[in-house]
């Protein structure tokens, strides 16, 4: 687009400020990473510099040490299960949204947009109530319907703006054959939106992988907390052997860190479909 | 909306069935809890007995109580500077990198968006040692700086605890913004820079006189998005000092959950959370009004 540019003096200089801003952004990732490797003894030694040695020793005693294994395999359910629920439930809606267009649509968008606004922790007493006469407290599910619900809405922004883009004569040629509203979303939305789904579940993973107020307070059960919540009471353990700690919220880091490196374009499409709309 | 008038009936009750999952699971997990929340603010309840009914006692309490309040204020900072240390300066970075640096857009994206995908609680973990007083990097900063004077505990000390906690906030959630705002700096036509630049306008006169008036449906929209997430905020508060030393950085949703699952008030917990939704609900839509009519978001 346009003419190439000179490279001037401006150019130079905004490289250089960015470049620090963005080194100040991610050094406590890039010091955490390096820290790992040292031996606890090289840390209090000296905590900022570089390892000068290559142990591996904070991630055994990491992953030795705590029930982070557990940990893990529990946020992996949650995830698992709130992720299915969303997107699946968004993409119905989302498909409703952008192909029927019903007149009342403005009021639906309004009472999502709303729902989006809503602090989870406005709905954190009325659903351990509710979650305790569900017999649901400290139980997995009990974390997936409120995380699910509370992330249907985005998604299904998501899921509009995607369907938005397809042409309209594309469901009305499937009509015009006599199909039923369910087939032609089964048979020909579907299909298409596979990778839109895919995108919107990527988002729904690292939101829930990430999740932290629901966990911390619906589950109670050593054996049943997530990465997030049993990675603090880890840490309170193992005050004082920093790389293991360090190597501990590495592990907690990793998995959202792995999908946006894999997934950077899907992800960041996601996070502007579901964000212009507002 | 007219294209859709010839079936129009059985369009919407198609609409309705596709989207009654949806409504269901928000109906019984987001709408009857906030509800609920409003009908448990007239108790007071331990979470075990009988719950003993207050009328407005627990209103009235609320609007007496400075730790409710200094905690709103707080996170009315916390949305003020959001504004600046967010919004603002995540429209000068996203300037930045399509107008100046494009060839490094991507890449430098790509690490600003690293804290935003990574969990709240592992950051403000990882920060705790950046601000620790013995080891900590910013003490050590301002020690290679000749300024001792300045080292301090930066979380446990109540004059620093909660612009500590800003400071975070702001590295955290920048990413997100400036991803946003790439996108729409971007879509700004070429040929309005061009016009400009026959003119003799240099960066600043640029970012100032055709970008931010361009991207003005971009800006209302990511202010509404740093308002809400600042007045949600609980995690990194959470992690970093808990809304300590003796409330210094408290917010309402730190004070919602101390109330609630320390001091078992669940019913002013309820309060709390109601009583902030509701201020919530005012408080975006004056900024929405204020926005609007101040024509920022307006083409003009």
């Amino acid at each position: 687009m346009g003419a190439v540019r000179r490279w001037t003096v401006t150019n130079t200089v905004v490289l250089v400020l960015l470049t620090l801003h963005v080194l100040l952004v991610v050094f406590p990732f890039i010091w955490m990473i390096y820290s790992t490797f040292k031996t606890n003894k090289e840390f209090m030694r000296s905590v900022w510099s570089l390892p000068t040695s290559f142990s591996l020793d904070a991630y055994v005693g990491a992953w030795s040490g705590g029930a982070l294994g557990g940990y893990a395999v529990n946020s992996l359910l949650i995830m698992a299960g709130a992720t299915i629920i969303t997107v699946a439930v968004a993409t119905l809606a989302g498909y409703a949204l952008a192909v029927y267009r019903p007149r009342w649509m403005p009021a639906v968008e309004l009472g999502l947009t709303a729902a989006m606004a809503i602090p989870a922790y406005v709905a954190l007493v009325p659903l351990v109530v509710m979650l305790r006469g569900a017999g649901l407290l400290d139980t997995h599910m009990g974390v997936v319907l409120p995380t699910a619900a509370f992330n249907v809405p985005v998604t299904i922004f998501i899921m509009q703006a995607f369907f938005n883009t397809l042409p309209r004569e594309l469901f009305d040629a499937a009509r015009m054959d006599g199909a039923s509203e369910w087939s032609i979303f089964a048979r020909v939305a579907l299909p298409i939106a596979r990778p839109a789904m895919f995108t919107a579940a990527i988002v729904n993973m690292i939101w829930v992988w990430n999740d932290f107020l629901f966990p911390v307070v619906f589950i109670n059960s050593p054996a049943r907390k997530t990465l997030p919540v049993g990675l603090t009471d880890f840490v309170g353990e193992h005050i004082t052997n920093y790389p293991v700690m360090l190597a501990a919220i590495l592990i907690a880091a990793i998995a959202p860190l792995v999908l946006f490196i894999f997934f950077e374009r899907q992800i960041t499409a996601a996070l502007l479909g579901g964000a212009v709309k507002e | 909306m007219s294209t859709s008038k010839g079936f129009g009936n059985s369009h919407n009750r198609a609409a309705l069935l596709f989207l009654s999952p949806a409504f269901l699971l928000i109906a019984a997990f987001v709408a009857y809890p906030v509800v609920y929340a409003g009908w448990l603010s007239l108790f007071s309840w331990d979470g075990a007995s009988a719950p003993i009914f207050q009328g407005a006692g627990n209103f009235v309490r609320l609007a007496g109580d400075p730790i409710f309040w200094r905690a709103l204020g707080r996170n009315l900072l916390v949305a003020l500077s959001a504004m600046v240390f967010q919004v603002f300066l995540a429209l000068c970075i996203a300037y930045c990198l399509v107008r100046i640096v494009p060839a490094f857009s991507r890449i430098f994206l790509f690490f600003y968006l690293v804290p935003v995908m990574v969990s709240e609680i592992c950051i403000g973990l990882l920060w705790r040692f950046m601000y620790n007083p013995y080891f900590g990097l910013v003490n050590a900063a301002f020690g290679a700086l000749g300024l001792d004077g300045l080292k301090r505990g930066w979380l446990g000390e109540s004059g620093t605890a909660f612009s500590a906690v800003v400071v975070v906030m702001s590295f955290t959630y920048l990413g997100l913004y400036v991803l946003l705002f790439v996108a729409a700096v971007r879509s700004v036509p070429e040929s309005v820079y061009e016009a400009a630049e026959i003119d003799g306008a240099g960066h600043f006169t640029k970012f100032f006189s055709i970008t931010i008036p361009m991207v003005g449906d971009a800006v209302r929209a990511n202010s509404l998005l740093a308002i809400i997430g600042s007045l949600k905020t609980f995690s990194l508060v959470f992690v970093l000092t808990n809304g300590g030393p003796n409330h210094a950085s408290e917010v309402v949703s730190t004070y919602l959950y101390k109330m609630g699952f320390g001091s078992f008030e669940m019913g002013y917990a309820a309060t709390i959370g109601f009583t902030q939704m509701l201020l919530t609900a005012i408080g975006a839509w004056l900024v929405f009004r204020y926005l609007k009519r101040a024509g920022v978001g307006g083409r003009t």
